[in-house]
């Protein structure tokens, strides 16, 4: 008689989380103007002018605006350039 | 793009590139001192500050290149390309945030783009020669966005 086969079950589960966001924040500044601050958001954050001003404004008006969220290394970069600009550039975790 | 041209009279060239003489040095560690270095990797800090110095001389180096080379009366700057006109522009910038911090940190935010202060004669005359230069800076700033910026 042969021996039955036995095939042991194995299920295996890999659960993958996902790495955490991190936010670009601008604060406000007494010194650089807002039209030289919407050009740093159009040359940084290669958005059109209209979307930039939109920031500029949240910035100055509530003195924060988060002007872009992502992975760890491209918002490190981020935000040294703005800063490279002489903006007030944070790193905030998302969350 | 077109050159850039930023004009200014004699007089102003040679007050202001006195200025920048005397203030350079500082305005470079003020630019890095300033800068929000996150520290958690120290890695990281480390590249953040390498890059920040190494700007900052840049900024130093073309502002006294710039205000150096302007000669004649009315002295003009001229910036060969937009990427020039740009770090000239960041430079402006990181020369006003030095005079804020380093010679009239007691003035209120308010009242620093007001021309009433220049007037103060309650104020010493080093600190409204730099007020002086601080607006002069600016609105060379403000020249110089409007010519990138049409619609600025």
């Amino acid at each position: 008689m042969g021996k039955p086969k036995l095939k042991p079950e194995i299920k295996t589960e890999s659960v993958v989380q996902p790495s955490p966001k991190w936010n670009v924040v601008v604060l406000n500044d007494p010194i650089n103007y807002t039209d030289y601050v919407v050009l740093a958001f159009v040359k940084v954050l290669r958005v059109t002018r209209p979307v930039a001003k939109k920031l500029m404004l949240q910035v100055h008006e509530e003195g924060r605006a988060m002007v872009w969220t992502g992975d760890r290394e491209p918002a490190e970069m981020m935000a040294l350039e703005l800063q490279q600009w002489h903006l007030n550039a944070i790193l905030e975790k998302d969350g | 793009m077109a050159e850039l041209r930023l004009t200014m009279t004699a007089e102003a060239r040679k007050v202001l590139t006195d200025l920048l003489r005397l203030i350079a040095p500082a305005a470079a560690r003020v630019s890095v001192n300033r800068a929000k270095i996150p520290d958690a990797d120290p890695e990281v800090a480390s590249f953040w500050t390498e890059t920040l110095s190494a700007q900052a001389g840049e900024e130093a180096r073309l502002l006294a290149t710039a205000f150096a080379s302007a000669k004649g009366d009315p002295a003009i700057i001229v910036l060969r390309n937009e990427a020039q006109s740009l770090a000239f522009l960041r430079a402006l910038s990181a020369v006003r945030f030095a005079l804020r911090d380093l010679v009239f940190a007691d003035i209120p935010d308010s009242q620093l783009d007001g021309a009433e202060d220049l007037e103060d004669e309650s104020l010493p005359s080093e600190k409204r020669h730099a007020l002086a230069c601080y607006s002069c800076f600016g609105l060379l700033q403000q020249s110089l966005i409007h010519q990138l910026d049409s619609e600025a």
